[in-house]
């Protein structure tokens, strides 16, 4: 059944699942450029939920392998925010976006070039945000933190949390 | 699919909700800064896509541009979309009907609503009842953050009308017996086929007189024409059974299409000339139509050759069958004669006196249809002596003196027609 599946992909289909399984596997690999490699199970996790992730973009093994990227970082050594965590984040936004444009239709309904187009200039808007929180992040490095910014970050994400748990959950039709 | 669809996060969204979380939970709890700029994009991502949320529920629906069509021929169905202003994105997957293609790109589709309307095309390649047009919607908002449907639209079923092949035939019905119409009399009337000069009786048209025969012979004589009268065509449809393999309009022909188009193309041509054609099929249900003439009886009796389906019919009810053929009616009958019931109906009609052909429908290439459990050797011996049989009975009713000619499409009876006309002028005798 995978196979047949995988027979209908069309070019574009194989380009962008390549670039689903590419991408966490090099946000992971990433990690290992800061001096901190991953672990081989780490990366054995990360290749194996981002093969999943590229034949079944609508599962959840793709969130198993974003949170194993975030795991690797976040067991990671280093003190300081290094540039290639923006070379990572770049790897993911990539990942999602492919899955994204993928997953709009069933396996064999070939890429439409504009809504291909329309997600290459989203996916790079986003990717923009990388950069910027990176340079907020070095810049703010070494500075004294105000009292209560860490209280008032944990009131702001559960606010954040209520919001989209609202949002995401089922609505009344109009 | 169950249930009126409603807006669903996507997989896309709930994936980079809960990374975008995780990440930045994980990145305030630890104060790791690191793992908000990982995880940044994916928020702004989840925050656009929430913000795109759906207020009204669309609804869809497909219209056809055509709702009457040939095989060959084909529609567009355009989606109707109402209450759609926050869909960003379309995509249709038309399911796969036999003999039905679809396009672009075998009916799967997927586009951007501002970027024009994601049609699809429908066309049926064979006669018959066909579904048309079932597909499955989804629908998109901004950002990809929620989905609506799939949602099945349920599709049309369309009566396909057999492919009408004109052609110009200047053959004579072998025995008009009508008012009006195209075909040369045996009587004197009122046509344009000159029959002779005689002289004048009380009741001619002045305008008929001769005037250069009149003067050289000092008495009035006139023109006589033949009278043009019109015909009756009884077209005798085998759909007893199907042999051989169709492949649509363009591709290989089955028995029952030779038939189904054969038959069609003789009943346009027919109409045309103004002659009443009347339609008597042979099968699982034997369907009649009466004579008639003109485009709408026309239409009558392509509808009826579209609804055929192959099948034998029960209780010898075929045997029982007659054909109600009255004098002058030209009966043609078209058949892969593999059935004895209509080798008997023909040889009936002919040693009534009735012109009668016969056109046969047999695929050079047919071959049976096995059970899978048929031993293909016994099959293949069964199918010889089927065939064999089949020549026995061609040429039993070549020597009643029923034509018998193979189909090769528009034009073929032609030849045929002329030498029943030329028959038919002749002295004979009909039992009844």
């Amino acid at each position: 059944m995978i196979g047949q599946a995988i027979r209908s992909w069309s070019r574009g289909q194989w380009a962008l699942r390549l670039v689903v399984l590419a991408g966490p596997v090099l946000a992971t690999w990433a990690a290992g450029l800061t001096g901190d490699p991953p672990g081989r199970l780490a990366l054995g996790v990360v290749v194996v939920a981002s093969l999943g992730f590229a034949v079944f973009p609508e599962s959840a093994v793709g969130t198993i392998a974003f949170a194993t990227v975030l795991l690797t970082w976040g067991l990671g050594s280093s003190p300081s925010t290094p540039p290639e965590a923006v070379l990572a984040a770049g790897a993911l936004v990539a990942s999602h976006v492919a899955a994204l444009v993928v997953s709009y239709g069933p396996d064999d309904v070939p890429l439409d070039r504009r809504l291909t187009l329309t997600w290459l200039v989203r996916g790079s808007a986003l990717f923009v945000v990388a950069p910027v929180v990176w340079l907020l992040a070095t810049g703010l490095e070494g500075q004294p933190e105000p009292a209560g910014l860490w209280v008032a970050a944990v009131a702001a994400l559960a606010v954040a949390g209520v919001v989209a748990t609202t949002s995401l959950g089922p609505r009344r039709a109009t | 699919m169950t249930g009126i669809p409603q807006w669903r996060p996507t997989a896309a969204t709930s994936r980079a909700a809960v990374v975008a979380t995780a990440g930045t939970l994980a990145a305030v709890l630890a104060g790791r800064p690191t793992l908000l700029v990982l995880v940044a994009p994916l928020v702004v991502a989840t925050a656009l896509a929430l913000a795109g949320r759906p207020r009204r529920t669309p609804s869809v629906r497909s219209d056809f541009d055509h709702h009457a069509l040939h095989e060959g021929q084909g529609t567009t169905s355009r989606l109707v979309l109402t209450d759609a202003e926050d869909v960003e994105q379309v995509t249709r997957v038309a399911s796969r009907e036999p003999f039905v293609s679809v396009r672009p790109h075998g009916g799967r589709v997927t586009g951007l609503l501002a970027a024009g309307a994601v049609d699809l095309e429908f066309g049926p390649r064979r006669w018959g009842r066909r579904v048309v047009g079932e597909e499955v919607v989804a629908l998109t908002s901004p950002w990809a953050g929620f989905r609506w449907g799939p949602s099945t639209i349920i599709g049309d079923q369309v009566r396909v009308l057999p492919v009408g092949l004109h052609y110009a035939s200047h053959a004579e019905s072998p025995q008009p017996r009508g008012l009006v119409g195209a075909h040369r009399s045996s009587r004197p009337g009122s046509g344009t086929e000159f029959a002779g000069i005689r002289a004048f009786v009380p009741g001619d048209r002045l305008r008929r007189i001769n005037w250069r025969v009149s003067a050289r012979t000092d008495r009035l004589h006139v023109t006589t024409t033949r009278a043009e009268e019109d015909s009756g065509v009884l077209l005798v449809v085998d759909a007893i059974a199907d042999h051989g393999r169709s492949g649509g309009v363009g591709g290989a022909e089955s028995s029952l299409d030779l038939t189904v188009r054969a038959a069609a193309a003789v009943a346009e041509h027919a109409t045309r000339q103004g002659d009443r054609v009347s339609l008597r099929v042979l099968g699982r249900s034997t369907l009649q139509v009466g004579y008639g003439s003109g485009r709408r009886h026309l239409r009558r009796v392509l509808g009826t050759l579209a609804s055929i389906q192959p099948g034998a019919a029960h209780d010898g009810e075929l045997e029982r069958l007659q054909l109600r053929a009255t004098e002058g009616t030209m009966v043609v009958v078209l058949s892969p004669m593999l059935a004895e019931v209509v080798a008997t109906l023909t040889a009936t009609a002919v040693r009534r006196g009735l012109p009668t052909l016969v056109v046969d429908t047999m695929p050079a290439d047919a071959e049976p249809g096995l059970p899978p459990e048929a031993d293909p050797l016994l099959a293949d011996l069964a199918w010889r002596m089927r065939r064999l049989e089949r020549e026995q009975v061609l040429a039993s009713l070549a020597t009643l003196g029923c034509p018998v000619v193979p189909w090769r499409g528009p034009g073929t009876i032609d030849e045929v027609t002329h030498r029943l006309a030329r028959r038919a002028r002749q002295p004979h005798l009909g039992s009844r």
